[in-house]
């Protein structure tokens, strides 16, 4: 059975913590079985939400970019890894940029009522984020946390967990973390697991 | 000298509620004497996100240049500087994201190079106005853009007592917030109570 694992890279740095502890976790998944896919955010063609709210009324977003296929992507994957560093206490303005495109999704939910999912899609469909910060502080993540769940909910994923590392600065980056990659490839291994048994079901 | 104050409408509809909540903070300054407002619209301001590059670290300055090149200097030049943003998906919009990871200049210029971001003579005296919108009813809806906007204010040289926040939820359809009981009143509150700190300070 195919278990289909889709990384989305936010940061703007090619290969630096956050997308080094990303591909750590698609590498536990693709050790475990997994089809993997990695987007880099900073590569594609896409404008911020522009607010309009056209999709309230057409459930279909005007603008004509990346976001919308990269949102198709989403919808068929069964396990999604949105990773963003840290930056002033959120995520990035590109992944944030992206996120607020799901409003059309947003809008089939909730106003239009044409898009569902149910309880036990919802369960076999794994949503982790993943990110750094260079601070240390405990809350480094907290203004991340609640657009990250509003991303996973609009897209019928369950927020199942985070890879996160703090105190970077400190630690000289990623690698010289003492746990933070091998964790983020252990989660990917059982995440893949954990999937398969749901589907089997 | 006039009271420079500096806005940045940070939605990408324009006119729409938290544009709404800030013209309305605006237009009860523009009625005190000696008040100087430039708004900015950041859907129309060509700002780029922060490449996170840290080349600032080094050269106290922004490698990119786009409509943010003119903002860096404004913003130190402001006596108050207002953000308003409505809330999508639990944060702050993308475009007052970037401008905000943008100020990672003076981040740098203020923890890393260890500069002063404002001369002597100004520091303690300059205010920070958060205004925010959204449309769901929830009391914790705004509390993921907040710690953003803190670090915005605080690496301009904004410390947290000298913030104000006028945040309103449950307002989504453009134009709604006109029939909100309170906002409108406590914007023109907000913004005669900010330029009278303002004129306190400066005559200190």
């Amino acid at each position: 059975m195919e278990i289909k694992v889709l990384g989305i890279s936010g940061s703007p740095h090619r290969h630096g913590n956050t997308e080094t502890l990303l591909d750590s976790f698609l590498e536990g998944t693709h050790a475990s079985g997994g089809t993997v896919e990695k987007v880099i955010l900073n590569t594609l063609q896409y404008s911020p939400c522009r607010g309009c709210n056209a999709c309230h009324k057409s459930g279909d977003c005007i603008v004509k970019d990346d976001a919308v296929i990269l949102y198709e992507k989403i919808l068929a994957s069964d396990c999604l890894a949105v990773a963003s560093p840290i930056y002033t206490m959120g995520i990035t303005a590109e992944l944030k940029g992206f996120i607020d495109r799901q409003q059309y999704l947003w809008a089939r939910k909730f106003i239009l009522k044409t898009l569902y999912f149910s309880d036990d899609h919802i369960k076999r469909h794994k949503g982790i984020f993943i990110s750094t910060a260079g601070l240390g502080w405990d809350n480094v993540f907290d203004g991340a946390f609640p657009v990250i769940t509003a991303l996973f909910n609009t897209t019928g994923f369950e927020y199942y967990d985070n890879v996160i590392a703090n105190d970077m600065d400190r630690y000289g980056g990623v690698k010289k973390h003492p746990a933070a990659l091998k964790d983020a490839f252990e989660k990917g291994g059982k995440v893949v697991g954990v999937i398969e048994k749901l589907k089997t079901i | 000298m006039p009271i420079k104050v500096l806005a940045f409408a940070g939605s990408p509809r324009r006119h729409g509620n938290s544009e709404l909540l800030l013209d309305w903070v605006l237009a009860s300054m523009s009625t005190e004497r000696e008040v100087s407002i430039e708004k900015i619209a950041l859907t129309e301001a060509d700002i780029n996100p922060c490449r996170g590059c840290n080349a600032c670290e080094k050269l106290n300055k922004c490698i990119q240049h786009d409509g943010m090149d003119i903002y860096h200097d404004k913003i130190v030049e402001a006596d108050c500087i207002i953000l308003s943003s409505p809330i999508y998906c639990m944060g702050i919009a993308s475009q007052p994201k970037a401008l905000i990871d943008r100020a990672q200049v003076f981040r740098s210029r203020k923890y890393v190079l260890r500069l002063p971001i404002v001369p002597p003579e100004r520091k303690g005296k300059r205010l920070g106005v958060f205004l925010a919108t959204a449309g769901q009813k929830w009391s914790y809806v705004f509390d993921a853009a907040v710690p953003s906007v803190k670090c915005f204010f605080h690496v301009i040289d904004i410390k947290d007592a000298d913030i104000s926040y006028l945040m309103i939820n449950g307002v989504d359809e453009k134009g709604a917030i006109e029939n909100h009981p309170s906002a409108k009143t406590g914007a023109e509150n907000l913004g005669k109570t900010v330029i009278s700190e303002i004129k306190t300070r400066l005559a200190s």
